[in-house]
């Protein structure tokens, strides 16, 4: 922990944390790294789909006609349509990729809010304690306990009244359930650090208040962040499925979005029509495997605690606080 | 920093009372969010079919203007005398909701967590004991395999083929409506069908119960699983290289016997906690399992109580819900700070 | 692994519904409240109708009121409405029914204002007298053809005056412990879970029951009702069936597709202060070309496979006064190069840009895919360019009839089976859309319809108000629901009760 003395280039030590988890990811070997690697494949794949939606699509996620032609409804997967039609007549297999830009740019909000919400309050929360750590855990710990799909139904119908439904207030609506998470889980480890003699030490020699918490405490808390907001993209994408399964989500005539095809296809099932919600089901536990892999395989990676060979005892992992 | 010597009592009633403003929190951030959504149970049943201007002279008698103070006062006396009131829509008292609709949360909660712990434990400890073998990585993917798929849609093909192609099972309900008849005109001691059916010695209603209980059961509990996994392996992973396991290694005792007599038992002891707090979002989560396979239980209540507004009936259920996780995680702490005296501060 | 233990022996499970003279109703519609003075909903009436009398009722098949409690109804003069008892007539609680009865369940409806009920079509009720056992009087405060067909309504059933069972003069009775006249008894209510139905022994009208137990089931999606009708857990199910359900139930061996006229509709309104358009005769073009332009036949089949019929009046087909002004006016199918007329004569610029509001969570998943539908019709024509809008119900309808929204989607179904509620509701001044629709003569006709008991003058006066209405375009009719229910084999009697009336009338149902 000698990285700590205020001395050196600004930028190499602001991002000497995320350096360091660089370096321990080009290390990884055996199974971690497999998991890691295949993780990043899979969010890779769809991430290249979400961006490319358009040019790899046959069709338009509402397009029910070419040229004149109305396409069949329900039509079982063929040549035409490679994972059939809906009961909209809508490409299947295009609205599964399409649906992979509406869960990334979800998730991508939702994480990236969550992250400036959550990181922030956890860091001043710990850092500073007194009444307003304390407020804020009550605060937060009520969040907690709230039923969280309740929540964010009821946040969704908040802001659909104010913005109108669509990404955004879905992508937030998501937001309120993880904040609590983010903030939890760096909170706690701020107060240990607090105590570090490194950070001691830049408060004997004086350094702001602001230097120390920006610098040293965020620097080594900033590591456990990249796990959890795997982890919680992965639960952010369920999460969005649940909103659409239940209608709350983002409505056809916006975007395609997996659970709300699945919430059509249970219609479907019934009359052996299994391809409507075989492919977004899939594409769900596919993608959100891809995101659960990363974050493992990153835990795996950078968190020492079940690292073979190490003698340092055992401490509660990470990822035990963020389930 | 932890304070030695604290006494249990203490601490189990600083416990008690830091509980106490939480639950004040959960009350009011319930209200608010209840009175901030736009409409009402009026709107909701009658916007469409009768003028903007009748909606607002029944809201009125309704009671539904009064000033946001006074129905707070009211809210919060009423929770704390325990008196949650009557559903606006349907006219039914909160009590006998969570009686009816709660039981069968908790019959299906209860029976998928014993699923979960069946699945999850034997995975989770033959993973951490066989580390980084084909037996770890297959636990593992399953685990997060079956993490990763929604309820809804391992319920979706689990209906599909155990109920629509092979006929096996019951899709949807908690019973056939002619044993729920059946049910409703005998004793019903405790609401859960499993135990009324049995007490009365009404062994079809039994049979028939059970049927429709293993499709949800069995998704939800294998979807819980995920996380128990995950936890015992690493649990596991970290005891089997403790002190004493060492020490008992030495002493040569098998590995068998090592992994479960000592390592798994201490293992445990976080399991037990996270088990826990699983068990208690487990009825948060409950909406989804129910919306797939159409069980009567709180969660699909609460959502169309929600589409309905109805205020009472929301913050009636999520106040009780609320209290019980609340309760749930003191129950925990208490529990732990009893075995580990570390953990009083 | 825990499934394959289980399973062993369970085949053939579920079809244990086949005991004597129950039958098995699964539906997703569930009920606010089994006393008619806080009932104001379908699923409530379907039991009240079936646990309580009223005065009068629409007989099957029917679109007009009939005695069933009462002997005999007349205008004594505009205002004053006079019944005459049956004698005889007994609640299952062994209590008399008699005019006193009569007058308490109004005089409570009124008093008791349940804010879920309907005692607002009571408004043009003055006073209830009740002289003398036989005889209830209504003094009305103004003429009001459309009265015999409100006393149909299930929200004005008979309940106990006195008796064991009294209701109280101002409370609601709970819907666990109800008693009426009818041709059943409540066995038991688990809301919304089940409702049971037993025949009543007490019952002396002229056709009682043709089974002995009603069982109602609730069920929350309708893929789960469709399920349960196919494994025998229910006999009926309806309201409502998905339009894939019941496209798929057509060909399934052992159940049967019932469906009759029904007088559900849908239509699109516009809000004539926030439509586009920048003088009213460019708006009105507008409106007129939305109508040129939507093809209903389209809708109906490709979204609701044939489901529901083409609208083309505001006042549905199997009511009396019903006809097809739309069709007369603007054709049976769209009409383009008149569309394209009809702005270009008005000034209007083409591309007309359009927000249409549609919400999801009101009236059934398919809405979306009917809106969907509607805004490709109109954007194809190259006439419009459709911005689709939605947001959750309860917002929605606040937001539409506060002056939000410039066109949106709506529903209506029947208060009581008459025009009147299909064009007073609509296109008077006063409506509850709010749309700043205003046109003189057709208030005149329909105050002139309100009034009159002549059929010749009523028939006059709604061809005449229909015609407007598709001239003007307030609103444009979509589409008009079949009812449909799916059946196991063996059930009949299902059919006789699909009329206009909307009342599910359990007792001629059998099963052999």
């Amino acid at each position: 922990m000698a990285a700590a003395v205020p001395k050196g280039s600004a930028k190499a030590r602001r991002f000497a944390g995320l350096r360091r988890m660089v370096a321990e990811v080009r290390a990884a070997r055996g199974v971690p790294k497999w998991i890691l690697y295949s993780g990043i494949a899979i969010v890779a794949f769809f991430v290249i789909l979400a961006i490319f939606a358009p040019l790899i699509a046959p069709y338009g996620f509402d397009q029910v006609q070419s040229g004149a032609v109305r396409f069949p409804k329900q039509a079982a997967p063929s040549g035409a349509h490679l994972f059939g039609t809906t009961v909209q007549s809508t490409d299947v297999l295009s609205r599964v990729i399409f649906g992979s830009r509406t869960a990334l740019e979800v998730v991508l909000l939702a994480v990236v809010i969550s992250l400036f919400v959550g990181v922030p309050l956890g860091l001043i929360s710990g850092y500073l304690g007194g009444k307003l750590d304390r407020g804020l855990v009550l605060i937060m710990d009520a969040l907690f306990a709230f039923p969280y799909l309740l929540l964010a139904i009821v946040i969704a119908f908040l802001l659909s009244d104010k913005i109108g439904q669509g990404i955004v207030t879905a992508a937030v609506s998501i937001t309120v359930v993880y904040v609590p998470q983010y903030f939890r889980v760096v909170r706690n480890h701020v107060i240990s650090v607090r105590e570090e003699p490194y950070v001691e030490a830049a408060r004997a020699l004086g350094a702001k208040r602001r230097t120390i918490v920006g610098r040293y405490v965020f620097q080594n808390v900033i590591q456990n962040v990249p796990v959890i907001a795997t982890l919680n993209a992965a639960d952010a994408i369920l999460t969005l499925a649940a909103l659409g399964f239940l209608g709350y989500g983002i409505q056809p005539t916006q975007a395609a979005e997996w659970g709300y095809d699945i919430s059509r296809a249970i219609d479907d099932a019934g009359a052996g029509i299994w391809w409507t919600g075989l492919f977004p089901g899939l594409a769900i536990v596919l993608l959100v495997t891809g995101f659960t892999l990363v974050g493992e395989g990153l835990n795996d990676v950078l968190n020492p605690v079940i690292r073979y060979r190490r003698i340092k005892p055992p401490q509660i992992p990470a990822d035990e606080e963020a389930s | 920093m932890a304070r030695q010597g604290t006494s249990l009592r203490t601490y189990v009633l600083t416990r008690i009372a830091l509980s106490i403003p939480t639950v004040l929190i959960l009350l009011t951030m319930v209200f608010l969010l209840m009175r901030v959504a736009p409409g009402n149970p009026i709107q909701a049943a009658l916007g469409g079919h009768v003028s903007e201007k009748q909606i607002q002279a029944r809201s009125k008698r309704a009671g539904y203007d009064k000033p946001i103070v006074t129905q707070y006062v009211n809210y919060l006396g009423d929770a704390v005398t325990g008196h949650l009131g009557n559903s606006l829509t349907d006219h039914r008292s909160i009590g006998s909701i969570l009686v009816e609709n709660g039981s069968a949360t908790l019959e299906l909660s209860i029976a998928a967590f014993a699923v979960a712990l069946v699945v999850g434990l034997s995975i989770g400890i033959l993973a951490g004991r066989f580390r980084d073998s084909p037996i770890d990585l297959g636990g593992r993917l399953f685990g997060i395999f079956i993490y990763a798929a929604p309820v809804f849609f391992t319920g979706f093909l689990a209906q599909l083929f155990f109920s629509h192609t092979l006929g096996w099972l019951p899709s949807s309900g908690r019973v056939s409506p002619l044993t729920e008849f059946d049910l409703s005109q005998g004793a019903q001691p405790t609401h859960f069908y499993l135990i009324d059916s049995l007490v009365t010695g009404n062994f079809s209603a039994f049979w028939d119960a059970v049927q429709h209980l293993i499709l949800p059961a069995v998704t939800l509990g294998l979807l819980i699983s995920g996380v128990l996994i995950r936890l015992v392996r690493v649990n596991l992973m970290q005891t089997m290289k403790g002190d004493y396991v060492e020490a008992a290694r030495a002493r040569g005792i098998s590995e068998r016997r090592v992994v479960i007599k000592h390592a798994f038992r201490n293992a445990l002891v976080p399991v037990v906690t996270v088990a826990g707090l699983q068990f208690a979002t487990l009825l948060g989560g409950a909406i989804l399992t129910e919306e797939t396979f159409n069980w009567p239980g709180i969660g699909s209540e609460l959502v169309r109580y929600l589409n309905e507004r109805d205020y009472i009936a929301v913050q009636g259920i999520v106040t009780v819900f609320a209290i019980a996780v609340v309760v749930v995680s003191l129950l925990i702490d208490l529990v732990n700070a009893f075995v580990d005296p570390r953990v009083r501060y | 692994m825990a499934v394959v233990v289980f399973a062993l022996g369970v085949a053939g499970c579920g079809s244990s519904s086949s005991s004597g003279g129950t039958i098995i109703r699964g539906t997703t519609d569930k009920p606010v409240s089994y006393d008619p003075a806080g009932a104001y909903d379908l699923p409530s009436y379907d039991v009240i109708y079936a646990v309580y009398q009223n005065l009068l009722t629409v007989p099957p098949g029917g679109n007009t009121a009939q005695p069933e409690a009462a002997q005999s109804c007349t205008f004594k003069d505009p205002t004053t409405y006079e019944c005459t008892m049956r004698a005889g007539d007994k609640f299952s609680d062994g209590s008399t029914l008699d005019s006193k009865d009569v007058k308490f369940s109004f005089d409570r409806n009124i008093k008791i204002k349940d804010p879920n009920g309907a005692s607002s079509l009571l408004a043009n009720v003055k006073s209830i007298d009740a002289p003398d056992p036989k005889t209830v009087v209504f003094n009305l405060a103004a003429p009001d053809a459309t009265f015999p067909l409100v006393l149909t309504a299930a929200s004005f059933a008979i309940v106990p005056a006195d008796g064991p069972n009294a209701y109280a003069a101002d409370k609601l009775q709970p819907s666990t412990s109800i008693t009426g006249s009818g041709r059943y008894t409540l066995a038991s209510y688990k809301p919304s879970t089940q409702t049971v139905l037993q025949k009543s022994a007490g019952y002396s009208g002229t056709d009682p029951a043709k089974n002995d137990q009603v069982i109602i089931q609730y069920y929350d999606k309708s893929s789960a009702l469709k399920l349960a009708l196919q494994n025998g857990e229910v006999d009926i199910a309806y309201r409502s069936l998905s339009p894939t359900d019941v496209s798929s139930l057509k060909g399934a061996s052992g159940v049967n597709i019932v469906s009759g006229t029904g007088t559900e509709i849908r239509y699109l309104v516009f809000n004539t202060r926030l439509q586009p358009g920048s003088t009213d005769a460019q708006k009105l073009a507008v409106r007129q070309a939305v109508a040129q332009t939507v093809d209903r036949a389209a809708i109906a089949k490709d979204v609701y496979n044939g489901t529901v019929k083409p609208l083309y009046s505001m006042v549905p087909q199997g009511l009396k006064y019903a006809d097809q002004a739309f069709l007369d006016a603007y054709g049976a199918s769209p009409n383009l190069a008149a569309a394209k007329k009809t702005l270009a004569d008005a000034g209007v610029k083409t591309p007309v840009p359009l927000e249409v509001w549609w919400t999801p969570s009101h009236y059934g998943p398919s809405s979306g895919d009917e809106y969907a539908a509607i805004k490709q019709q109109l954007d194809d024509s190259g006439l419009f360019n459709v911005t689709l809008k939605d947001t959750e119900w309860t917002q929605y309808s606040t937001a539409a009839f506060t002056n939000k929204y410039p066109a949106y989607q709506l529903g209506w179904f029947p208060d009581y089976p008459d025009a009147d509620d299909y064009t007073a509701s609509f296109y008077s001044k006063d409506s509850f859309l709010n749309i700043g629709y205003n046109n003189p003569q057709m208030e005149k006709l329909l105050a002139d319809e309100k009034a009159s008991t002549s059929d010749a003058t009523r028939q006059k006066d709604f061809t005449q108000i229909q015609k407007i209405g598709a001239q003007d375009v307030p609103t444009v009719p979509i589409w008009q629901a079949d009812q449909v229910a799916a059946v196991r084999d063996g059930i009949t009697g299902v059919q006789e009760t699909f009329d206009p009336s909307f009342i599910f009338r359990y007792w001629l149902i059998s099963k052999n």
